[in-house]
């Protein structure tokens, strides 16, 4: 399976990977995209299995991609992985369609939690 | 009116044992030892500012020191294999997750920055019009290492009549 990561801090994409491998994800091929654009972009290009995304990126906000994605037809499996969270976001994450929400910091458990029903 | 702060001090220390836990010392071995100075010193900083229902700043700081075996936590690496980039990068998402987590606690409506970084100690850094109301100060393996809330004092009318 592809796993696209989209965060425009550099250290969290890359703490994401270590974070995945640590669950038992590694095998996976994992890319990366540094801000909303490429992540829609990417998308549409590499056509992955999961993606896994910032909510606060330049160009395009994670949200953004995620209902720029619905509204071009796609249906990638999506989910957010950020430091903030409210409710607000939480609803506007569900009723645009995506799958989870993991708040930073997290850990490889609630990886698992999450990925594992999702990538078997 | 007065809007109340509804992060308080041992919201703080909770977040930031969490920021220890999943990143800093997942093996639960160097904890951030609380010395309670919330002046002791610092070589490094960053800082998220929060705007809307809540004004004001987060701010991390620490020596040089444990700035880089924080990015050596976080990267992977060694301390000494940690360059300026890395250090910068770290030191902003640091203070990006606290920021995210306080805001996730106050009203409705408040928006975040993008990290700050500075290489050079909190005591240069200037905040008009905050004071500080909060914060989280200690020793990890010896090093100092403070997490603080900035809070504006206009816009939050904090004891406004």
């Amino acid at each position: 399976m592809k796993i696209l990561i989209a965060d425009d801090s550099r250290v969290m994409r890359q703490i994401v990977v270590r974070t995945l491998r640590q669950a038992g994800f590694g095998d996976h091929d994992l890319v990366e995209a540094a801000n909303g654009q490429e992540a829609f972009d990417m998308v549409n290009a590499e056509s992955p299995d999961l993606v896994l995304s910032d909510w606060n990126m330049p160009e395009m906000t994670g949200i953004e991609v995620l209902r720029k994605l619905r509204a071009a037809g796609n249906d990638v499996k999506f989910g957010f992985v950020t430091s903030e969270s409210t409710p607000e976001m939480k609803e506007q994450a569900d009723s645009a369609g995506a799958l989870f929400f993991i708040v930073k910091p997290f850990s490889a458990e609630r990886f698992d939690e999450v990925f594992a029903p999702i990538l078997g | 009116m007065s809007i109340e702060v509804e992060v308080n001090e041992n919201d703080l220390a909770e977040m930031v044992e969490q920021v220890w836990e999943s990143y800093l010392d997942p093996e639960g071995v160097s904890p951030l030892i609380p010395t309670y100075d919330e002046n002791q010193p610092s070589e490094v900083h960053s800082s998220v500012s929060i705007t809307g229902s809540w004004t004001g700043y987060i701010v991390y700081a620490s020596s040089v020191q444990a700035a880089r075996r924080a990015a050596g936590a976080f990267l992977a690496m060694e301390p000494d294999e940690v360059g300026d980039e890395d250090l910068s990068d770290v030191l902003g998402e640091l203070a990006n997750i606290v920021g995210g987590n306080v805001k996730a606690m106050l009203p409705p409506g408040a928006l975040l920055s993008l990290p700050q970084v500075v290489l050079a100690p909190e005591a240069t850094a200037r905040f008009p019009g905050t004071e500080r109301i909060s914060g989280v100060y200690g020793m990890w393996e010896g090093e100092p290492v403070s997490i603080s809330m900035w809070q504006s004092r206009g816009d939050n009318k904090e004891g406004a009549e």
